[in-house]
């Protein structure tokens, strides 16, 4: 990640990922090749934030999951 | 049959009505390829398994910088749709070796599609979020009760015992704050889900996060606004605040319903 972005903008991320991770139709069988494992949303959301500088010492424990 | 190059797949954002203004929509979208079969159009775009195979993926989902590159792609993508058509939003991460077999999803699919599309069709999903500043809504209840206030001994066990009382009561007042915004904005919304409340070491901030709600609203409608706007009237008292996202593709409106194979 190049630089910090605002907090407004990561907020909004936080509901991108709730909504691109979490929501929509899933495809599942043989046809798909790979598919996201969405049990990791929350975990991934952390390390999302945490990476962007704000949340390091409140996602310390977390981030070691 | 088109088989991706060695070493890529075909990554399916979603699902749309098929329309003349799609090339377009593709042209605002970047390289995608349009996937048509009976009316539906699969929106795919070339990705490298190298990064989107399975066990790449699995590991690229814990990189922040390129989970946040390939959600907000994966957004942008279904905006230039839905900006032109009805679409309907895939998961993140659905990966398909060849193009018939994409084909072959929206000929299985196809009634179900249809019908989701018609109930999407003109409507936006609206994100609704209240937070609840819950040292304020202590105060509110506390000075609804009366101030009592004494020095004694047993009057400071009384108010031990009725701080744990207040606490019992923000929890209590908490879920009705929130099942009463839930229940108003359901009501001039054609469909609405209430999500996870997302936990304070993600959102960061003081305030805990009471609703996390979606709702489904035709495309040009003002009452879920309007509506949100009285809650933040009357519950700003409670410590009670309120914040729109949006118009989003209607992520939250499509699952079950197509059954998940």
């Amino acid at each position: 990640m190049t630089t910090l972005a605002p907090l407004e903008e990561r907020l909004t991320l936080v509901d991108l990922v709730d909504r691109v991770l979490n929501a929509g139709v899933v495809l599942t069988g043989d046809v798909t090749l790979s598919v996201a494992d969405v049990d990791l949303v929350y975990v991934n959301l952390r390390v999302l934030l945490a990476s962007a500088g704000t949340l390091d010492r409140l996602c310390a424990d977390s981030e070691s999951m | 049959m088109i088989d991706a190059a060695p070493g890529t797949g075909w990554y399916v954002y979603g699902f749309a009505a098929d329309a003349d203004s799609l090339e377009h929509a593709a042209a605002d979208a970047g390289p995608i390829r349009l996937v048509r079969h009976d009316g539906l159009v699969a929106i795919v775009g070339e990705v490298p398994l190298d990064e989107f195979g399975e066990h790449e993926l699995a590991d690229h989902l814990n990189d922040p910088a390129w989970l946040e590159e390939k959600a907000r792609r994966h957004e942008n993508v279904l905006q230039a749709f839905a900006a032109r058509t009805a679409v309907v939003p895939l998961r993140f991460g659905s990966i398909h070796g060849e193009l018939d077999e994409v084909r072959r999803l929206l000929e299985s699919r196809q009634s179900q599609l249809h019908g989701t599309i018609d109930r999407v069709r003109g409507r936006v999903e609206i994100g609704v979020k209240a937070w609840v500043d819950t040292a304020r809504l202590a105060d509110t209840l506390r000075g609804e009760e009366g101030a009592s206030s004494s020095g004694t001994g047993r009057e400071y066990l009384q108010r031990r015992r009725q701080e744990q009382r207040r606490l019992d009561e923000v929890r209590e007042r908490c879920a009705e704050l929130a099942a009463e915004a839930h229940g108003r904005l359901l009501s001039v919304a054609v469909e609405g889900v209430q999500n996870r409340p997302h936990p304070p070491e993600l959102t960061g901030r003081p305030e805990m996060m009471l609703l996390n709600g979606a709702y489904l609203v035709p495309a040009a409608d003002t009452a879920l606004e309007a509506e949100v706007g009285r809650l933040a009237a009357e519950h700003g008292p409670f410590g009670v605040t309120y914040e729109l996202t949006g118009p989003w593709p209607p992520h939250n409106f499509v699952d079950d319903r197509d059954g998940a194979a």
